[in-house]
C-alpha cells in the first residue's frame, strides 16, 4: 500500500497565542491531493486553506458566545485516491473528532467524500467539486463554492451569439468523470437552445487521454468551435494534438480548465496564446473581504507565502474557511445542526465573491470568459464585453508565419 | 476512407511509441523474470533527463535523447548490481514487492525534486506536421516513431549478433548451461536491466515531446507496458514493437468509431484473448 499518509496538524497560533489561552481550537478537517495525479491543482487547497487559517487566527480565531477560539486545520493527503479519500474523512469525524469538514479537490472526490459528511451529519463546505451529481441528492449537509457545471459553457456559449463571423457548428470533447459529465449534459442543452448544431459530441476516458482520432474526425467536420472538458494535464494534450495534426476550429476553442492557471501557460508557452477558457473569480480590489482586505491583497500575500499565483480553486478554498467562520460566529455554538442551518442562511461577500448558497446547497457565480493574449490571462465577456477577443483564433500554421 | 487512414496513421505512431515503452519491460521481465512494476518510474526519470537537458543545457531534445539513456542505464546497471541483485530469480511475489517499493521511492522523489507541474518537451518545430496526399503526419510523434523503430531493430541485432547479447538471451534460456560457457550472470543481468532502464529512458524523453511529464505519468504506463511485452513475447523485440502497433492501431480505431471510454477495455479485453490462445497453442502436444 502506498502508505505516506502524513497527517498535517497544523496548529498555527503564532500572533494571537495570549488570547487563546484557555479556548480550545475548532478543527476543520479535510483530505486533499497533495501527491498523485491531481497534485498540481489539489495544492491549491492544501495551501489556500491553510493560509486562510493562518490569517483568522492572526485576526482574532472565531468568536463563540463570547469567547476567542483560535482555528486549527487537520489534513490528510489523499494521495489522488477517492477511495483512500473517503477512508480518510470517516477516519477525520470518527478518530481526529474534528468539528467541520472541509472539502478534497474534484467532483469524484467530492462526490464520494461529502456522503461521509451527511452520513454522519457533519456540515461540509467544500470547494472543489461542481458537479450538479454533488447537489441533486436531496444532502442537507453539503455545501459547495464552485458554479455548478453545467452552466461552465453558459457565458462562453451566450459570447458566440454576440461574435461575428457568427459561429454555428460546434464539437464537443469531453472527460468521463462526474465533473466533465455534468458539463457535457449542461452544455448540450445550452447549445440547442442558443441554436447552435453540435457536430461531434465524443467523451475520452480521464486516466487515458490519447486525443488523435478524437481530432481526426474534428477535423473531418470543420466546427467553428471547440468546446473541451476535462482537467488540465488533458487539455495539454489536446491542444499539443492539435497543434502536431493541424487541427483547427474556424472560429475558437474553449476549454473549462487549466486556461487561468500560471502552470498552462508556462507547459504550452507560444501554444497557449489565444486560448479561450473561464474562471469565477480573477483577484480584484472590488471584491471585499473581511480577513483579507480585497481580492488583490490575497493573491498578492498568497503568491508572496507560496511563490506560486493563486487561481479560483485557491479563491473558493479561502472562501470555504470563511464560511465556517461566519457560520460559526452566527450560531454561537459548535453544534452540527445550529452551523448547518448558519451556513444555509449566510450571506456575505468575500474575497472570492458573494457567498449564499441555493437550497441545493451550491452557490451563483458567473464564469468569466477569458482568453490567453500575449501570454497574459485577459478577461473577455461576463454578461457583456470587458475586453476584446482575439477572434476568429488564427489557424496553426497562421501562427507559425508570424513568428 | 481518407479519415480511417489517417486514424490508423495516428494509431501507428502511438504505437511506435507504446512499443518502445514496453521494449524494455519485455527484455528484463524475458531475461531477469522480474516483472519490474518501476518501469513506469524509470520512463519518467527519461522524460525528466530529457526536459532538463533541453530546457537547462539547451540541447535539442533527440540529441538529448542518448544521454538520457546513458544516465538511465548507469541507474539501471547499478540498481541490478545492488539491489535487485539479491533478488535475481527469486519467486515472483519478491521482486514485485521490491520493484513496487523502488517505484513508489522514485515517484515520491520526483515530486519532492521536480514539483508536481506539467512538464513538456516543447522544441520550436514540435507541432509542425508534413502533409502526404490528404494525410497529415504530426513531425515529432513520426520522428520519434522512427526513434523506436531504429531502437527496437538495434535490440533485435544487439540480441540476435553479439557475444553479449547471446549471452543475455543464453542466460534467460538456461542460466546453468550459460554458466558453463563463462558467462558471468551478475554482470549479464546488471547489463540487461541497464538497457532495459535505457529503453525507458529513452521512450520517457519521446513521450515528453508528445505528451506531459509529471512525476505520476508512470502510473498508467507500467500495466500499458505490461499488456504490450505479453502481446509482443517478452524477450522478442520485434514482436514487442508489433505488439505496441497493434494495441495503437486497436486503440484509435476504437477512440474514433466507438467510444474512447472503452479504450482500455479493449487494450486488456485483447490481453485476455491472447492469452487464452496463448495457453491452449501452449498445452496442444506437439
Amino acid at each position: 500500500m502506498r502508505a505516506t499518509v502524513f497527517a498535517l496538524g497544523v496548529a498555527i497560533l503564532a500572533a494571537g497565542r495570549p488570547a487563546f489561552a484557555a479556548a480550545t481550537p475548532i478543527t476543520l478537517g479535510a483530505a486533499v491531493q497533495m501527491t498523485g495525479a491531481m497534485a498540481n491543482t489539489g495544492r491549491y487547497y492544501r495551501d489556500a486553506y491553510q493560509l486562510a487559517v493562518a490569517q483568522v487566527n492572526a485576526l482574532g480565531g472565531v468568536t463563540v458566545g463570547g469567547e476567542k477560539h483560535p482555528l486549527s486545520l487537520k489534513l490528510y493527503d489523499n494521495q489522488s485516491d477517492v477511495n483512500l479519500g473517503v477512508r480518510q474523512y470517516v477516519e477525520l469525524l470518527t478518530q481526529d473528532k474534528v468539528n467541520f469538514l472541509l472539502g478534497p479537490f474534484s467532483s469524484d472526490d467530492a462526490l464520494d467524500d461529502s456522503s461521509v459528511a451527511e452520513k454522519y451529519r457533519v456540515p461540509m463546505v467544500e470547494g472543489g467539486g461542481a458537479s450538479s451529481q454533488i447537489f441533486s441528492r436531496g444532502y442537507s449537509y453539503v455545501f459547495g463554492t464552485l458554479p455548478p457545471a453545467d452552466d461552465y459553457f453558459a457565458s462562453t456559449i451566450e459570447m458566440l451569439g454576440k461574435l461575428s463571423p457568427p459561429a454555428r457548428t460546434v464539437a464537443l470533447v469531453s472527460a468521463d468523470d462526474a465533473f466533465d459529465v455534468s458539463v457535457a449534459k449542461g452544455t448540450r442543452k445550452l447549445l440547442s437552445a442558443a441554436g447552435l448544431e453540435l457536430v461531434v459530441d465524443k467523451q475520452y476516458p480521464e486516466d487515458n487521454a490519447e486525443f488523435a482520432s478524437i481530432l481526426s474526425l474534428v477535423a473531418s467536420k470543420h466546427p467553428d468551435v471547440i468546446l473541451w472538458s476535462g482537467h488540465e494535464a488533458q487539455a495539454l494534450n489536446f491542444i499539443r494534438e492539435m497543434k502536431s495534426l493541424g487541427v483547427s476550429p474556424e472560429r475558437m476553442a474553449s476549454f473549462t480548465v487549466g486556461v487561468p492557471t500560471a502552470d498552462f501557460r508556462q507547459a504550452l508557452g507560444p501554444d497557449a496564446e489565444y486560448a479561450f477558457g473561464m474562471t469565477p473569480w480573477l483577484p480584484s480590489a472590488a471584491e471585499r473581504d473581511d480577513w483579507f482586505g480585497d481580492g488583490e491583497k490575497f493573491a498578492a500575500l498568497y503568491h508572496q507565502k507560496l511563490g506560486y499565483a493563486p487561481d479560483y480553486h485557491a479563491a473558493s478554498a479561502v472562501a470555504d474557511v470563511e464560511t465556517f467562520v461566519k457560520a460559526i460566529e452566527a450560531a454561537g455554538s459548535l453544534d452540527s445542526g445550529k452551523v448547518r442551518d448558519a451556513i444555509a442562511h449566510l450571506d456575505f461577500q468575500s474575497l472570492y465573491g458573494r457567498i449564499h448558497f441555493n437550497p441545493g446547497g451550491q452557490i451563483a457565480l458567473a464564469q468569466t470568459v477569458i482568453q490567453i493574449q500575449h501570454g497574459q490571462v485577459v478577461p473577455i465577456y461576463v454578461h457583456d464585453f470587458v475586453h476584446r477577443p482575439l477572434y476568429p483564433v488564427p489557424a496553426w500554421s497562421k501562427r507559425l508565419a508570424h513568428k | 476512407m481518407l479519415l480511417f487512414a489517417q486514424i490508423v496513421v495516428n494509431g501507428l505512431l502511438v504505437g511506435g511509441l507504446y512499443g518502445l515503452m514496453a521494449l524494455g519491460m519485455g527484455l528484463v521481465w524475458g531475461v531477469l523474470n522480474i516483472v519490474n512494476l518501476m518501469h513506469g518510474a524509470l520512463i519518467m526519470l527519461g522524460g525528466y533527463a530529457v526536459y532538463y537537458l533541453y530546457t537547462s543545457a539547451g540541447l535539442d531534445p533527440f540529441a538529448a535523447l542518448p544521454l538520457a539513456m546513458l544516465g538511465l542505464f548507469g541507474l539501471g546497471y547499478a540498481l541490478q548490481w545492488f539491489v535487485l541483485g539479491q533478488i535475481a530469480r527469486s519467486p515472483l511475489l519478491n521482486t514485485l514487492l521490491v520493484t513496487f517499493g523502488l517505484e513508489v521511492v522514485a515517484t515520491y522523489l520526483a515530486q519532492l525534486a521536480f514539483s508536481a507541474d506539467l512538464r513538456t518537451i516543447n522544441p520550436p518545430y514540435a507541432g509542425q506536421h508534413l502533409a502526404l496526399g490528404g494525410l497529415v503526419v504530426p513531425l515529432v510523434p513520426a520522428a520519434a516513431f522512427g526513434a523506436a523503430l531504429v531502437l527496437a531493430a538495434s535490440l533485435w541485432l544487439a540480441l540476435g549478433r553479439t557475444r553479449t547479447g547471446r549471452a543475455i538471451r543464453a542466460s534467460a534460456q538456461n542460466l546453468g548451461a550459460a554458466r558453463l560457457y563463462g558467462v558471468n550472470p551478475r554482470r549479464i543481468f546488471a547489463l540487461t536491466f541497464g538497457t532495459g532502464a535505457a529503453l525507458a529512458g529513452a521512450a520517457g524523453g519521446l513521450y515528453g515531446l508528445v505528451a506531459q511529464i509529471s512525476p505520476y505519468m508512470g502510473n498508467s504506463l507500467t500495466p500499458k507496458s505490461f499488456v504490450i511485452a505479453i502481446l509482443g513475447g517478452l524477450d522478442r523485440p520485434l514482436g514487442v514493437l508489433a505488439g505496441g502497433l497493434a494495441l495503437g492501431v486497436a486503440e484509435a480505431l476504437t477512440g474514433a468509431y466507438l467510444a474512447s471510454t472503452y479504450v482500455d477495455a479493449i487494450s486488456f479485453g485483447l490481453l485476455v484473448l491472447l492469452l487464452v490462445a496463448r495457453t491452449s497453442r501452449l498445452l496442444r502436444p506437439a
